[in-house]
């Protein structure tokens, strides 16, 4: 029972970066390995922050603010003029300096949590456009192949930057809800509810953006017909940023909730996303639903090969990963033409 | 093809420019400052920027590569450091497996080494090869003997193992069910988890449902506390053990009042300026301590950058000795400083009195560890 | 796209050939000088380039030019390493092992054979899986190989086994890295060239066609199973030679070598240098290692010894290459390399491959009785008949959306009928494979054309004649095919000179016009020596003089005896070549005749101007 729940927590949050990668794919073919460094970079500046220290993401989204600048800034002078430039400027230089400035004048570890944890997303999500902008968009035509590789690059970067910022060792953050609650014969804590509640929430969210914005419905429309959709005015360029602004914001918010109940190192994202990973291609890296649903049985099946035979349990998990696999693989369309 | 020719004579230039001055003694050193032996890897390389400039007056060059925690990477350092940096002692690596790799090239090129990982297998037996090779760290041996002591007078009868799903894990799996059977302390529980899990709720559950006395946890640095915490929030009653890994502050600073209690045996080093004054190691750690956190930080210096130091210590003593009969940078002088290190008696670390001899590359006794008990946020020596 | 060539950079080769030609044998004779004339840490830093450019070697294969992305690789290095380590340092071996204990060379017998064995298990688990399920599989059982030799006692679990000997070759130990270097590059070379033999060979063929070219090629007669199979478990041998040798260089073997990050930096390498190039490999490996290495040097001294810059930096610099050159680094240095393949002769004098018995004029090949297909409520064919004879052209035509696609599909063997049967010379053909149907002598081409753009023109035909020879791997790879291939690549430039195209046998298909590509299209299909000839609107977007040829060569085709079936939109080119028409709309047969009788047939004319009129 204990499993259960412990399988289900960490369930939520694969699903959350399962959702995330299956929406950067769709839109963008990015095999999106560096999510799981947002999750680190999410839970490790929340962490600075309450430990009453300037995180170094900062100083990553100022210096990334800058390159972009750098890309962007003549392009911008050209088509739209001073007007523009200053707008890009804005956004990605003087916004970063802004938060340092906040930072470096107030005492942010007396803020309320709900504080701390914004302040956090304020740090932590821009940098995914960012990092489309500078790593992705000039390859963004080029085969999957490619953006995967890219991909390994700026995870590798992002971990080197991560040791850097935040040292080897790892950090817990206080928790949302220190209560706990015994249903029955099982004992549930405040944080797990926490964690499944809010993934929740974000699920749903998400739908209702997809379902109601016209940015959802432009995201929507450019992952099930690229061309189809620049036609129609959907810039790709844009549905990337937009959607790497998506993933980076599950990414950091799914730390934040894990960084209470497990210790979260710099290096932690990649084995947390890998298993976002097998949950995206178990919803064959298009359907949401299957993909939660894959999330929530790695959850659970780590939880009890973690209590059958603890030395054994990454083996166990991965094999047993291949059986799902061969069956979703043959009850997917069966004429193919890969990429 | 083409291209690394043209890569490789610009390699090839920029080593010969940074190559060091003749006559200086090259102290070439692998550590694991990235990959997953960071927090053992990154302190000890701090520690290296204290080492002594001169020794004996002759300049002291370092020479320090990164070796990601990778046995590959490790091997490939100590061939560049001998065969391009001609070093006259290699100090590395920081984890077993690595300095298992480096064994072979070390012995093969007839340069000392000195290793900062844990394991006796490093150093013993002494045979043709070992004989290049000493070690500063405590072998997991004398520390799993301290704790199964502490064990047996504690009352303890039964005890759950939980530990690192790599090395470290395994060698001390190895060395505490090898002593512990032999004090007759039953193990009831062997679990392993993944330094970079985030629940091992499954794992301690197993140990909370064998009901042990006693839980060892068998990890280094902060990883080391999740098991515990768990064990905590599922009510475990009983005593917690750690190893020496976890000694350092951020271990305390995630662990928190979770791990109020917990023993761990530990070099001297940790707990300095409890020592009875009488206590050879005492000065010799204190200084260490402050020069350390002098460098770095109030509350930063952990016992694993004390590996290093000692390193140095050793070196800093065998080097005079060698100086007299052969010139550094010469075969002669590498045999003779191994000759030197191997004669070192009485040398005072931070982590104990060193006595090497032809059969001990180690050399350190009951001296070279203290029992710990984690009490109100800080480490208390027990009595 | 993958082309184990060069065509993707013109490589003008004629102008400066002496040099360019005498490269590599400049190159070579430096490699044999190396290790006297570099420093013994760069020979250490080249074997390990050689160690990894095998591995990555097996990725361009497997990857580059099949398609299919693996990040387990390291696991199969592991295997190689792990086999000979346990075999010749291990006192305790069973008595069934003894006798294979303590020569490495016995061990690396073994370890290859291991590694077949778990790469076809692995293999026909894995490889059905489709699209992403691939990459995520070899994920699967990376891990799972990884963790298991940690966590296996006889393995030296996580600490690792120490100890291995070296290898000795006719009494010659060799020790030192100067000695091994040429064992690694000796092995290596031997790869690499017998990877390029494989590739440009019947069966290299193939693989190259597995990367976008499935259905084509499966159409063709080949099995495209058999073939990724075979790309798999060669790439997992060369992953396995490679931990051999690494094994017995480095004297030691534990789990971290082995892991997913390694599997992922090999997959790194290949693209890097250049995924779909044998040479691409050697340089991604190259690259790799020595800005990994130049990075540790000069770091330290630019940013002091604080932090660890290197990765980062490394990160951002893989980042800044893949923007600059997405297809990886060799196609930008392969100006300089002679491109010797791209201009072989065709002996012309090559014996004529064996023909197929062609049947009788006017002997019925192929029948559809009743065919029914539904899709759930829809029905797209409603018993269809139709019948087509030796020597005989017959035009399956309608307006958009009658289902002329659907029934080409029943037909052709790829879809398979609700109800009714297929006859084709008397056998039915639902059930049965694309690649039967096309042994039994039935070819087709495609309405949106499917081939190999970067292939040549002579080398796409050439995959039509695949079922007409037989040589397999081993022969391709050490060039005892050569007989069979001439005959083989002299077949397909006759068909190549037959429709027209003779002056493009060499360019790259995908440089012609579309109109030649489906005339391409058929010299392929006819490379196969059918009875019966598919072809899905082979006029659309040709112009009147090239519409006008084709017409001449099918009349030929007819007059020799062969079958065709054609599905057309063009009324103009159809009524003035075929003999009979069947005339469909909504699914179902409207008319049926002579094209003149079908021209006036009042359900004709409603169907095709009814609507407009």
């Amino acid at each position: 029972m204990l499993l259960g729940q412990d399988g289900v927590t960490n369930g939520a949050i694969y699903a959350l970066l399962a959702l995330a990668l299956v929406l950067v794919f769709a839109v963008t073919r990015v095999i999106f390995i560096p999510q799981g460094e947002f999750v680190a970079y999410g839970a490790l500046t929340l962490a600075m922050i309450e430990a009453g220290r300037l995180p170094g993401t900062l100083w990553l989204l100022l210096g990334a603010g800058v390159l972009v600048v750098a890309l962007d800034g003549l392009d911008a002078l050209r088509r739209g003029g001073m007007a523009r430039l200053l707008q890009v400027v804005a956004a990605n230089i003087l916004y970063p300096l802004a938060l340092l400035l906040l930072m470096r004048t107030t005492s942010t570890d007396t803020w309320p949590l709900a504080a701390k944890v914004l302040l956090t997303l304020a740090v932590v999500v821009p940098l995914g456009p960012m990092i489309y902008r500078i790593a992705y968009q000039p390859v963004a035509e080029a085969s999957v192949l490619i953006l995967l590789i890219v991909s390994v690059a700026v995870h590798v970067a992002m971990v080197g930057l991560g040791l850097l910022f935040f040292g080897a060792e790892g950090s817990r953050t206080s928790s949302f809800s220190d209560a706990s609650f015994t249903v029955g014969p099982m004992m549930v804590s405040g944080q797990s509810l926490w964690v499944i509640g809010t993934s929740l929430g974000l699920i749903i969210a998400l739908a209702l953006f997809f379902n109601r914005t016209i940015y959802g419905k432009a995201l929507r429309a450019t992952a099930i017909n690229r061309a189809g959709a620049r036609l129609m005015g959907i810039s790709p360029a844009l549905a990337g940023r937009l959607t790497f602004m998506l993933a980076a914001l599950i990414g950091a918010l799914s730390g934040v909730l894990v960084a209470p109940i497990a210790t979260i190192y710099y290096d932690t994202g990649f084995l947390i996303g890998l298993k976002g990973f097998v949950a995206a291609i178990i919803g064959g890296l298009a359907s949401y639903p299957i993909a939660a649903l894959g999330a929530i049985l790695v959850g659970v099946l780590e939880a009890f090969s973690s209590f059958w035979a603890s030395a054994y349990k990454e083996v166990i998990v991965f094999t047993l990963i291949i059986p799902v696999l061969v069956w979703r693989s043959l009850t997917s369309h069966h004429v193919e033409e890969d990429e | 093809m083409k291209k690394h020719k043209t890569i490789m004579a610009a390699a090839f230039g920029l080593a010969f420019a940074s190559g060091a001055a003749w006559a200086d003694i090259t102290v070439g050193v692998s550590v694991s400052a990235t990959g997953p032996a960071a927090s053992l890897g990154i302190p000890e390389k701090n520690t290296l920027t204290l080492m002594p400039k001169t020794i004996a007056g002759q300049k002291v060059n370092y020479i320090v590569l990164d070796d990601a925690s990778d046995t590959t990477t490790a091997v490939k350092n100590i061939r560049k450091l001998i065969s391009e940096d001609k070093v006259d002692v290699v100090i590395g690596s920081t984890i077993t497996p690595n300095s298992l790799a480096m064994i072979d090239v070390a012995a093969e090129s007839k340069t000392p080494m000195i290793s900062m990982a844990a394991s006796s297998k490093i150093v013993d037996p002494v045979d043709d090869k070992r004989r290049w090779v000493f070690k500063t760290p405590q072998n997991d041996q004398q520390m799993a003997t301290a704790i199964v002591s502490h064990m047996v007078d504690a009352g303890v009868k039964t005890v759950g193992f939980i530990g690192f799903d790599d090395a470290y894990g395994e060698g001390w799996w190895q060395q505490f069910s090898a002593i512990a059977e032999a004090r007759k302390l039953k193990i009831v529980a062997n679990e392993r988890y993944k330094r970079s899990d985030t629940s091992v709720t499954g794992q301690v559950l197993k140990l909370y449902a064998a009901k042990p006395d006693a839980v060892l946890i068998a990890g280094s640095g902060t990883p080391a506390a999740l098991p515990q915490k768990t064990l905590k929030q599922r009510g475990y009653a009983g005593k917690v053990y750690q190893t020496h890994g976890v000694a350092n502050n951020d271990f305390l600073r995630v662990c928190g009042a979770d791990c109020e209690g917990t023993f761990l045996p530990a070099g001297p080093v940790l707990v300095a300026d409890q020592l009875p004054a009488d206590n050879p190691v005492r000065k010799t750690a204190q200084d260490y301590v402050s020069k350390y956190e002098a460098a770095f930080g109030k509350g930063s210096v952990s016992t694993f950058g004390a590996h290093a130091w000692d390193a140095g210590t050793l070196l800093v003593n065998a080097v005079p000795g060698a100086l007299k009969s052969a010139q550094p940078g010469t075969p002669e002088f590498r045999a003779a400083l191994r000759d030197s290190l191997e004669g070192l008696k009485e040398v005072a670390g931070a982590h104990g009195i060193f006595n090497m001899s032809p059969t001990d590359h180690l050399g350190l006794d009951q001296r070279s560890r203290v029992m710990v008990q984690i009490k109100g946020g800080s480490w208390q020596m027990v009595k | 796209m993958s082309n184990p060539r060069s065509s993707a950079v013109p490589a003008p080769v004629t102008g400066k050939v002496p040099l360019v030609r005498a490269l590599p044998w400049l190159l070579l004779v430096l490699l044999v000088f190396v290790p006297v004339t570099l420093s013994p840490f760069y020979v250490t830093l080249l074997n390990y380039i050689g160690l990894y450019a095998m591995v990555a070697l097996g990725l361009v294969l497997l990857t580059g030019v099949g398609g299919l992305t693996s990040f387990g690789q390291g696991a199969f290095v592991g295997l190689g390493a792990y086999t000979t380590a346990v075999l010749t340092t291990s006192e305790h071996l069973p008595a069934w092992l003894a006798w294979a204990g303590g020569s490495p060379w016995l061990a690396l017998i073994i370890g290859l054979l291991l590694t077949a064995v778990v790469a076809v298990v692995l293999g026909s688990l894995t490889l059905k899986l489709s699209g992403h399920y691939l990459p995520l599989g070899t994920i699967a059982w990376g891990i799972s190989l990884y963790f298991l030799f940690g966590t296996m006692e006889v393995l030296g679990g996580h600490t690792g086994l120490s100890g291995i000997p070296p290898i000795s070759l006719f009494g010659w130990v060799l020790n030192e890295g100067e000695e091994i270097f040429y064992l690694i590059w000796a092995f290596l070379l031997v790869a690499i060239l017998t990877t390029r033999n494989l590739l440009d060979s019947r069966e290299g063929r193939a693989i190259r066609a597995l990367k976008g070219g499935r259905v084509m090629a499966e159409s063709m007669g080949v099995d495209t199973s058999r073939s990724r199979m075979i790309i798999f478990v060669i790439a997992a041998l060369h992953a396995a030679a490679s931990g051999w040798l690494y094994a017995h260089m480095q004297r030691f073997v534990n789990p971290t070598p082995f892991g997913l990050h390694i599997g992922i930096e090999f997959l790194f390498m290949a693209v890097v240098g250049g995924a779909g190039h044998v040479w691409g490999a050697v340089i991604g490996a190259a690259v790799i290692t020595i800005l990994k290495q130049w990075l540790q040097d000069i770091l330290p001294v630019l940013f002091g010894a604080s932090g660890n810059f290197e990765v980062i930096v490394f990160g951002v610099m893989m980042v800044l290459i893949l923007q600059r050159a997405p297809n990886g680094i060799w196609p930008i240095l392969a100006r300089w390399w002679p491109d010797t393949a791209s201009k072989r002769k065709v002996d012309a004098g090559a014996a004529p491959l064996p023909r197929r018995q062609m049947p009788a004029a006017g002997e019925v090949l192929l029948q559809a009785i009743d065919v029914t297909r539904k899709f759930g409520g829809l029905v797209a064919n409603n018993t269809m008949n139709l019948s087509v004879a030796a020597g005989e052209i017959l035009a399956l035509i309608g307006p958009n959306g009658a289902g002329k696609s659907t029934m080409f599909n029943q037909v052709s063997g790829v879809d398979t009928p609700t109800s009714g049967e297929v006859l084709f010379r008397g056998q039915d053909v639902a059930g049965k494979t694309a690649r039967e149907v096309a042994r039994m002598g039935m070819s087709r081409t495609f309405q949106h054309v499917r081939l190999l753009p970067e292939m040549s023109v002579l080398e796409n035909v050439a995959i039509g004649a695949h079922m007409r020879g037989s040589k397999s791997v081993l022969p391709a790879a050490w060039r005892l095919d050569r007989a069979e291939e001439a005959r083989l690549l002299a077949e397909a430039a006759r068909q190549i000179e037959r429709v027209g195209l003779a002056e493009h046998m060499f360019d790259a298909a995908g440089s012609l016009a579309l109109g030649q590509q489906r005339i391409l299209e058929i010299a392929r299909a006819l490379c196969s020596d059918p009875c019966l000839l598919l072809l899905d609107e082979p006029a659309a977007g040709l112009r009147y003089r090239e519409k006008q040829i084709l017409a001449e060569l099918l009349r030929k085709l007819r007059g020799e005896g062969m079958a065709i079936l054609l599905v057309e939109h063009d009324m103009d080119f159809v009524m003035g070549l075929v003999d009979r028409v069947v005339v469909m709309e909504f699914g179902e047969k409207i008319a049926e005749g002579l094209p003149e009788e079908v021209q006036k047939n009042p359900a004709v004319l409603e169907a095709y101007l009814g609507g407009v009129a």
